[in-house]
């Protein structure tokens, strides 16, 4: 008989067993129940932040109809204070019709949280410092932050090879231990296409029914997947998924080629699973921090409050500043002529403190620079960061995405600034037309080549290292003690 | 008799290479984390107590200003490192580590430190003392008692133990006896190692460590410790092979230390959900813009004092209305603050309260509130941290308006303070609370501890009974 026809024999000899047992019943409902779950969080979390932004959305168009309306008010001859005065550019630009910036979620983004609940994904953009714009937070409970959330992609990268060792540790050192492996193979059958054949069974079982899963939940909460860029990045998702659980066979393959008993080859694979899926990401983590620890942002208000002091000491800002929170104590007339003063010092105050507080923001930066290279260098050492990573980058969720929002926002900032700079400079009133005119963040995406670039390299290695693995126990097998 | 199967177990343990590896890997794991939380605390302790002592320095030269403005000025509060805190860091990366006082508004918590460290795998979670007493050490447990009576049976050297007349309590008090003693080489170094630093960072040494709270975050841990040694020892004892209990033992291990923590988390989530930053700011500013009831007190006050002094204007009343408008309006928002802030930190207290819950299918959930309780690290040590920002906030605007009341000003002028008024106001001085403080919000978390002492003392010596020979 042909070796393939063997292996498919063996197959549903296997299958048959697996049942017998109800494994795989065990395995559906666990799955069902874990990825349901997850899902459903994933789903929840981001119908909230497309929730919170359509407010804020509604917030700023409601706030924007006020102000205009007081505009038309002050024009018919209603009286206003001026540092709340909505024809003034220095007060519309700053504390009046500040904007929202947004990174709306993709389609994907329920499978996998990854760093959105951690990092702002809007911002309330205003003429303040780009420092006072970018550090907003949402509100969150830290207890929450510190857990995670439930979410698919920490059911694939977590718990998805425990499955996978929990129905492959004893693959063949069960058949030793019941003395039915020389039995076995005293019939024209190699080790190797049997340990295929029963690999393969619990390969398919176990991958196909997660991505079945995923997709059922996908479906069934309603993710739009009418857009062809949503369905080339669901097809990315389902291969990492194969792809990190081929890496997790190749890895049950290589111990159970050991020939060990099964509870060494348990405590083996927990132990591998252990190192890589919790030690050394988390090591990573804390030399990464130790490495190049983050400087304080306490640094940085220092630094932020003597230059706000040195720059206003320059300025005959104190008195304006003084009368524009208390425009009461001053005569109407002298203040609209001393706030327009004002808002042209305090736009050149702005300016030095930027330039003073510069050199402290950016180490920010440049140690989260450094802090990511040393991940990306040392990132290879465990499958479980790979995976995490790309599944976040094709969620939507990663740091390549987030990197692209935060850069646009910088842009449309500084943008922002500008614009009001040149109409305080020239003394230029807001009118509704001005409103209506401000410009709008939009968020455009990062192109797609890009992204498939960055996972294409975390496909590779998921598989090659996968087939190192599996390469190496075919072949151990064939030194494997049949009748230890 | 018990002493000497201990001394069997450990010799045993001794000699495996698998608990050798093992615990060699632990210890270290455990030093590094320990140094890198002591070099994390030593570093940011300078850095908050430089910030605060500099804040302090500002606040004092301000030039001469009409005391308003100097409330505008403010204060940062930074929020100070517990020492503990290299053991657990707790809710630390994902808490603002400044808070900004000044006039008219209670303002967030900025800066994040997880925000600015958000490197892709910063998610994974970084390697904690705290991990590794609660993820790694009952990994060791469970490698070290699976095989404790399955093992034996499967060698068939169980019979012959229990024929020579060896008791079985006495047989799993002298093999938990052996694991603990093997646990304890590797621990007790290790706990030596964490208080010395501990008390190295303070330059009074170990009296100025907190005693308390050290002591009962070592009985937290070692309660944890022996629950996972009593279950450990009862499912080798009824489990039909050695490859069954370690199966067993390693399922509860990931539902305890794994899948409970953030199922529990997203449900707490569910039951009391948080609101959005723009929800809270759009109904907080709508309440502050709310001021008729603010206008008509202040409209009566006004009235009283014309009477009470007999004038007319402003101008002629001894005290300085704009004094006491300030501060009503302060009152006002005070309520607001309050009532706005008091709701979101009500629903993160509800979130907890259930996530302790789970505490009833994983110790490690009680055991982890505890441990972030007693190292100052949870949220009830923030929000404890809030209100004593905020009531600072408050001493210095009042003590600002309190000196614009005495100084009444006619229309036109100004008047301005000095630094006299500014050193009237007291330096900023958190006192961090008491263990028993800490403590009582984790009543649930203790009791379930407790309770899963009890079941894992009462499922062993059940276990013992039906042990299968």
């Amino acid at each position: 008989m042909r070796p393939l026809g063997i292996a498919a024999r063996i197959a549903r000899h296997e299958w048959r067993i697996l049942f017998s047992e109800q494994t795989p019943w065990l395995v559906f409902l666990l799955l069902a129940l874990s990825i349901g779950y997850a899902v459903t969080n994933g789903l929840h979390w981001v119908e909230f932040q497309q929730t919170t932004i359509r407010g804020a959305l509604n917030e700023q168009a409601q706030r924007y109809d006020g102000l205009k309306q007081q505009v038309v008010d002050i024009q018919s001859g209603k009286q206003r204070a001026p540092f709340a005065d909505p024809r003034m550019p220095d007060a519309v630009g700053g504390r009046l019709a500040w904007t929202y910036a947004a990174l709306p979620p993709l389609p994907l983004s329920p499978l996998s949280v990854g760093q959105s609940d951690v990092l702002p994904y809007y911002f309330k953009v205003s003429t303040a410092s780009r420092e006072s714009v970018l550090t907003t937070n949402e509100i969150e409970n830290p207890h929450q932050l510190l857990h995670g959330r439930f979410d698919l992609s920490f059911v694939i990268v977590y718990l998805f090879p425990l499955l996978i060792i929990a129905l492959g540790y004893n693959v063949i050192s069960s058949e030793r231990e019941h003395g039915t492996l020389a039995l076995l193979l005293s019939q024209p059958v190699s080790l190797t296409t049997f340990m295929a054949a029963k690999i393969g069974v619990r390969a398919g079982l176990v991958v196909l029914l997660v991505i079945f899963f995923s997709l059922l939940g996908i479906v069934v909460g309603g993710v739009n997947l009418t857009s062809s860029d949503t369905l080339a990045r669901l097809a990315i998702w389902t291969g990492i998924v194969a792809a990190y659980g081929a890496f997790w066979f190749g890895a049950v393959l290589a111990v159970a080629a050991l020939g060990r008993s099964s509870a060494t080859n348990a405590l083996a694979l927990a132990g591998l699973w252990l190192v890589l899926v919790v030690v050394v990401p988390s090591t990573l983590n804390m030399s990464v921090s130790a490495l190049y620890p983050m400087p304080s942002r306490v640094d940085m208000i220092s630094a932020l409050r003597v230059a706000s002091k040195d720059a206003s000491a320059s300025g005959n800002r104190l008195l304006a500043k003084y009368y524009g929170d208390h425009p009461e104590l001053a005569v109407e007339s002298d203040v609209q002529k001393a706030m327009n003063d004002v808002a042209v010092t305090q736009l050149a105050i702005n300016e030095e403190i930027e330039r003073q507080v510069r050199p402290v923001v950016d180490r920010y930066d440049i140690q989260l620079g450094r802090q990511q290279a040393v991940v990306d260098r040392f990132r290879l050492l465990s499958p479980a960061i790979v995976a995490q990573d790309a599944l976040n980058d094709v969620a939507g969720t990663g740091s390549a995405r987030y990197r692209h929002f935060v850069s646009m926002v910088e842009d449309y900032h500084r943008g922002w600034q500008a614009l009001f700079a040149s109409m305080i400079v020239g003394k230029q009133k807001v009118t509704p037309a001005v409103y209506d005119a401000l410009p709008q963040f939009q968020y455009r995406e990062e192109p797609f080549d890009a992204l498939v670039s960055r996972i294409a390299a975390a496909l590779v290695f998921l598989v090659f290292a996968g087939g190192v693995l599996a390469a190496i126990g075919v072949s151990r097998l064939r030194r494997y003690p049949v009748a230890g | 008799m018990i002493g000497r199967i201990a001394r069997k177990e450990m010799t045993e343990m001794f000699r495996d290479g698998r608990f050798q590896l093992a615990s060699a890997v632990v210890v270290i794991l455990l030093l590094a984390s320990l140094g890198a939380g002591w070099k994390h605390y030593s570093d940011l302790k300078t850095q908050h107590e430089t910030a605060q002592r500099a804040e302090r320095v500002n606040w004092l030269g301000q030039e001469r200003k009409n005391p308003h403005q100097g409330a505008h000025y403010g204060v940062y509060a930074f929020k100070p490192k517990s020492q503990l805190s290299m053991v657990d860091t707790g809710v630390d990366p994902y808490v603002g580590v400044a808070v900004y006082l000044e006039a008219h508004k209670q303002n967030e918590f900025k800066f994040r430190p997880a925000q600015d460290a958000s490197t892709s795998i910063q998610r994974f979670g970084e390697l904690t003392a705290a991990v590794v007493l609660q993820i790694l050490i009952p990994l060791l447990i469970i490698l070290l008692t699976f095989s404790a009576f399955a093992g034996e049976r499967e060698q068939g050297t169980l019979r012959q133990v229990l024929s020579l007349g060896v008791g079985r309590g006495r047989l799993a008090t002298g093999k938990a006896l052996g694991v603990a003693g093997a646990m304890s080489v590797v621990l007790v170094p290790a706990t030596l190692v964490g208080v010395g630093t501990l008390s190295l960072t303070s330059m009074t040494g170990l009296l100025a460590v907190d005693v308390s709270r050290t002591l009962l975050m070592v009985a937290a841990y070692g309660l944890y410790f022996l629950v996972f040694l009593a279950l450990s020892l009862a499912v080798s004892a009824v489990s039909a092979s050695s490859r069954l209990a370690l199966v067993a033992l390693l399922a509860f291990w990931m539902v305890n230390g794994l899948i409970a923590t953030r199922a529990f988390s997203d449900l707490a989530g569910y039951l009391h959900p948080t609101p959005s930053e723009v929800e809270f700011d759009t109904a907080l500013q709508r309440d502050l813009a709310d001021t008729k009831a603010l206008n008509a007190k202040l409209d009566v006050i006004k009235v009283g004092l014309f009477q009470k002094y007999g004038t007319s204007t402003l101008d002629e009343l001894p005290v300085n209305f704009r004094a006491i408008s300030l501060q009503e309006a302060e009152e006002h928002g005070y309520a607001v603050f309050e009532k706005h802030f008091g709701d979101v930190f009500d629903r993160f207290e509800g979130q907890n309260a259930v996530y302790q819950w789970g505490g009833v299918v994983s110790p490690l959930i009680a055991v982890r509130s505890i441990s972030m309780g007693l190292a100052g690290t949870d949220f009830a040590h923030h929000r404890h941290f809030t209100v004593a920002a905020e009531s600072y906030r408050r001493t210095i605007i009042r003590s600002m308006n309190d000196d614009i009341l005495v100084h009444p000003t006619k229309a036109g002028e100004e008047y301005l303070a000095g630094s006299e008024l500014w050193r009237r106001v007291p330096e900023f001085q958190y006192v961090e609370p008491d263990a028993s403080w800490a403590l009582s919000h984790y009543t649930t978390s203790l009791s379930l501890l407790g309770a899963w002492l009890v079941a894992a003392a009462f499922v062993l010596s059940v276990a013992l009974r039906r042990i299968n020979v």
